[in-house]
């Protein structure tokens, strides 16, 4: 491990945003709120600020995206493909553990299976990753409760744990250690390299008095989704809630749906874009031929919480797919967020309800 | 940073945004978290917004019909003509069309061009019928014409009164605010006759027989007065009107009650006697295209007031206007009847006034609507401009192909161009600055986030191009220098500038030397408010041997008011297409008691016969209506909407107009 005065943490964004183009948490001017966005410059990333009110799937999975554009010579017959235009580097920088967890859980979505997408490895592959610990819970936080904070465990590039006045980096690749030797980081006394842990356990032990909003413990519910021992009417009270927005899927870290539309651009040419979908629209479930499995919304909405606590998916993801952000919370009309959703399966189970 | 804040221009909720730009283009959209009245929610309209705005189907050329087809011409060819021809009929046969999306600025100038250099009063806006009667209800009672609650209010209240409105579809985050309201422990109550979701998460659901909501409100106010619940104040001093009303619910004979409305006499009282109690109480209704007729505002308005409910810190109805602008249109007097801020067109001092801010001799008759206009006979119209269009005007296509000049001003392709003689692009909200005021009074400022094509121009800078064809020179040059017009015309709007918008998250009017920061509890301002005007006739449409129906029609989520922008979009016309694969006849929904009774299952063909027409659709048998009431969603417009034009007059009162009908197996 090694140290980073905080005043120095310039130099480290400023040393990517030589090759990237750099993201991370930036305060927006006119709401307050803190957006994960492109950076205008070195000195805007601050890491002290709370969680994103976006994820950052965003930058590796746009909301809106041409993937590909087609041209078709009626006369001669020829089809020319043209794959979306390279990705430039990106890197992200302060990214919670939460959501690093989410993006490992894309990575198992479109790379980590039978098929992998071209475009999001365009995307990914290319990044420089630097996390950042949470040395207290933000109000909405429960990593706690889906093993994905208060520290991340992989997949960073560098990692870093504020212990007051300067940075623990953490190196999680060779390229991170390469930009630690770039910037002449000094190695850190293995008295100090001892505090991240420190951290994290002083972290964890504030949950209760700061991330007050949810709790979620998911053990039992991730039980009785995986198996379906779930009386109906537990969905059909969270069906009834659900305005069909979509924003739970939009905000969600590792939420990975998408839908595909082509459209002419002219005589003979055309663009296939793809666009986040979410699992909460009617049109999303119906199948081709018109048979629609899940029609109903409480059906629709339990597709999405097996995606996010079945052991089957789980089994995909290699961790659970809720990743304890809050966010689905915050976004949504009614009241389902899945902390919400986790205690109303978590009270039906425990009354003991004989079930059909 | 790529994502720049904005305002959604879909339903007069007016939620904040985050607009994704980049490369020229909007890119995506995120709910904006610090905004007061979305914080950080929007609908699944409101997350697809992008979608629209990024649309490669838009109007980018000025076109001119030359023989029979429209071709391009250059843009000042375009305007020069439009004006030239416009100035050739007399004041009364030219009409103009504003858009309820379009920005304050836009149309108020619109409005002045009407008047101040065409001379006419013709001037009117598309899907507002309703929101007319509130106008109407709360400047005769004495208020301000808007809502006079908050959403902030919804927060605090302690009783909540849903009328009619499908909330949670048609201003979805209006309804996420009752909702989390009722989590919290405010009582919650919906009357209406469809089972709503709103209604599925209310702790009361009192579902009326259609068209009988004025006789329940009335119901409520007549036990408020028998068990002497009457808030002392409403009937001294501060109010006028009192004897009249209570003359008029003398006229109502609660033994009926069951029989008009088919609610439970009890169930009326605990709602009337809960609505009296110390808490603050809030009231929804949707105020535009399907709002309520007058009748039934008012008695809403007179149950507030009895109940010491109106002009109180707090509480008051809460008019949800179900597009974007319809409020600050009406604000900038987008209607016949109305200048900017509620003087009366026809008025003499009021001609005066704005003659000498317009420097112009304004005529002294109100206007006409152009729904008016088109429908009168001989014709009275013979040049039309129509700005955005939906689908309202089309049940008129053969008076609109026999104009002499159509003008359409619109960003989107439209198929209301066919009747177009000289189109004109015009810049769509995120090409330009404009001010949107939202269903509670708040206005908005809604920078300007990507820039149009080269032909393309905000429509306040088109009215202002025609103008200067006319030989008119607006001083206007930037679309705050039209604020500071609109802020010296209309007093409610007196203190507003573009400086003070951008600092936050809008100004609820009045805005004016009193309240220079606006004014959130408009109840405090002082003036006595009075009783509407109400009738004491109590009869609700009954069913009959022959039409033993009570067909009502509504709107739903992704498709809701205009078939022509939602076809934009992507996800919200694909949930449309959904349930239109479902029901490709379109479909009229019935309980499964009458469902059985018919003979028929769901998805099977019907025929729906009434006393002036009838259509074949499918049977959806459903649980959200009573026995003996049929609902159709109106915006199946392909399918429905002939059958309902049929019914124009009948169904003029928004939601709680009823078609008797009859329901045939085929």
């Amino acid at each position: 491990m090694h140290i980073l005065p905080k005043a120095d943490l310039r130099r480290l964004t400023g040393a990517l945003a030589e090759r990237h183009a750099l993201y991370g948490p930036v305060r927006h001017e006119v709401s307050g709120e803190v957006i994960f966005d492109l950076a205008a410059g070195p000195s805007e990333i601050d890491l002290d600020i709370p969680i994103p009110y976006n994820p950052p799937k965003g930058v590796v999975f746009p909301q809106a995206e041409r993937i590909m554009s087609f041209s078709c010579d009626r006369a001669s017959k020829a089809v020319t493909v043209e794959p979306a235009p390279l990705a430039a580097p990106k890197a992200l920088v302060g990214l919670r553990p939460c959501d690093l967890n989410g993006l490992l859980c894309l990575d198992r979505f479109m790379l980590g299976q039978e098929y992998v997408d071209e475009v999001f490895l365009e995307h990914r592959k290319k990044m420089f990753i630097v996390s950042n610990t949470c040395v207290h819970p933000f109000p909405q936080c429960f990593c706690a409760c889906t093993d994905s904070g208060p520290a991340a465990v992989e997949g960073f590039d560098l990692d870093l744990t504020d212990i007051g006045g300067e940075y623990l980096v953490l190196t999680g690749s060779a390229k991170g250690g390469e930009l630690v030797r770039g910037l002449g980081l000094a190695e850190a006394p293995a008295a100090k390299a001892a505090l991240r842990a420190k951290a994290v356990e002083a972290s964890v032990a504030l949950f209760d008095a700061q991330a007050k909003d949810n709790k979620a413990w998911i053990s039992r519910a991730v039980n009785r989704i995986t198996t379906g021992f779930i009386p109906h009417e537990v969905w059909e009270y969270i069906g009834d809630q659900c305005f069909e927005c979509g924003a739970c899927a939009f905000v969600c870290p590792s939420c990975s749906c998408f839908n595909i539309e082509d459209f002419k651009e002219g005589e003979g040419r055309s663009a296939r874009e793809r666009a986040w979908d979410s699992c909460s629209f009617e049109g999303y479930a119906r199948m081709a031929g018109d048979h629609n499995p899940r029609k109903a919304v409480e059906d629709r909405r339990n597709k999405r919480f097996f995606c996010k606590l079945s052991f089957s998916q789980s089994r995909k993801y290699l961790r659970p797919g809720c990743v304890g952000c809050g966010r689905c919370v915050r976004v949504c009309p009614g009241d389902i967020g899945l902390p919400n959703v986790v205690t109303a399966i978590r009270r039906e189970t425990t009354k003991q309800v004989p079930h059909e | 940073m790529i994502y720049k804040t904005g305002i959604c221009n879909f339903c007069g909720t007016g939620c904040g945004h985050l607009m994704k730009v980049g490369e020229g283009t909007v890119k995506g959209v995120f709910a904006s978290p610090g905004h007061p009245v979305g914080a950080g929610r929007l609908c699944v309209r409101g997350w697809h917004i992008h979608e629209l705005l990024a649309t490669r189907e838009r109007i980018t050329r000025a076109q001119v019909r030359k023989d029979g087809a429209l071709r391009d011409v250059p843009l000042d060819e375009a305007i020069a003509l439009a004006a030239d021809r416009l100035a050739a009929f007399p004041p009364e046969a030219v009409a103009f069309r504003a858009s309820p999306r379009a920005s304050n600025e836009d149309n108020y100038l619109l409005g002045k061009l009407a008047r101040a250099v065409f001379g006419t009063n013709n001037i009117d806006l598309a899907s507002d019928a309703g929101h007319g009667h509130t106008v109407d209800v709360l400047l005769e009672s004495g208020g301000l014409p808007a809502a006079l609650a908050s959403v902030a209010d919804i927060r605090e209240a302690g009783s909540l009164l849903v009328l009619g409105i499908d909330i949670t579809r048609q201003n979805p985050i209006l309804g996420s605010e009752l909702h989390k309201a009722a989590r919290r422990g405010a009582r919650l109550v919906t009357l209406s006759s469809r089972r709503t979701q709103i209604a599925k998460l209310s702790g009361t659901h009192l579902q009326n027989r259609p068209g009988s909501m004025r006789i329940v409100l009335a119901a409520m106010a007549k036990v408020l007065l028998e068990e002497g619940l009457v808030d002392r104040a409403s009937t001294g001093e501060r109010t006028a009107g009192f004897d009249g009303f209570a003359r008029a619910l003398d006229g109502l004979d609660m033994g009926r009650l069951a029989g008009l409305t088919g609610l439970d006499l009890e169930a009326v009282r605990s709602t009337a006697r809960a609505l009296a109690g110390p808490e603050a109480a809030v009231a929804v209704f949707a105020s535009g295209i399907s709002g309520l007729d007058r009748e039934t505002i008012a008695m809403a308005h007179n149950l507030f007031l009895l109940a010491g409910k109106a002009g109180r810190k707090g509480s008051g109805l809460l008019a949800a206007t179900g597009i974007s602008n319809i409020a600050g249109s009406w604000d900038m007097g987008a209607t016949p009847r109305f200048l900017p801020g509620y003087f009366k067109a026809g008025d003499a001092a009021a001609a005066d006034r704005f003659g000498r801010l317009w420097s112009a001799g304004l005529n002294g008759k109100p206007g006409r609507t152009v729904e008016e206009l088109l429908s009168s006979s001989p014709a009275a119209l013979k040049a039309l401009v129509v700005a955005e269009h939906d689908e309202g005007l089309i049940r008129h296509a053969e008076a609109l192909a026999a104009l002499d000049l159509v003008v359409f001003v619109g960003a989107y392709d439209n198929p209301f161009t066919r009747f177009a003689h000289i189109v004109l692009p015009a810049a769509t909200y995120a090409e330009a600055d404009g001010t949107y005021t939202n269903t509670e009074r708040r206005i908005q400022l809604n920078r300007k986030k990507v820039e149009p094509g080269p032909d393309i121009l905000p429509a306040w800078r088109i009215w202002t191009a025609i103008a200067a064809k006319r030989g008119v020179a607006w001083p206007a040059k930037t679309a705050s220098d039209v604020m500071k017009e609109i802020a010296a015309a209309v007093p409610a709007y007196s203190a507003v500038t573009y400086e003070k918008l951008e600092k936050g998250f809008g100004l609820q009017w009045p805005c004016d030397e009193g309240h220079p920061k606006g004014c959130p509890h408009p109840g405090e301002l002082p003036g006595r408010l009075s009783f509407a005007a109400v009738s004491d006739r109590f009869t609700a449409p009954a069913p009959t041997d022959e039409y033993p129906f009570l067909l009502t029609a509504g709107t739903d989520n992704t498709f809701w008011h205009t078939n022509v922008i939602m076809k934009k979009t992507h996800i919200p016309r694909r949930e449309y297409n959904a349930l239109l694969l479902l029901y490709p006849q379109g479909l009229v929904e019935i309980s499964a008691e009458d469902a059985a009774r018919i003979g028929v299952r769901d998805k099977r063909p019907v025929k729906v016969v009434s006393a002036s027409g009838s259509m074949q659709v499918a049977a959806k048998v459903s649980t959200d209506v009573r026995p003996g009431t049929a609902y159709v969603p109106y915006f199946i417009g392909d399918m429905i909407t002939g059958f309902l034009d049929a019914h124009g007059s009948l169904l003029e009162g928004g939601e709680e107009s009823v078609v008797p009908v009859r329901i045939e197996k085929v």
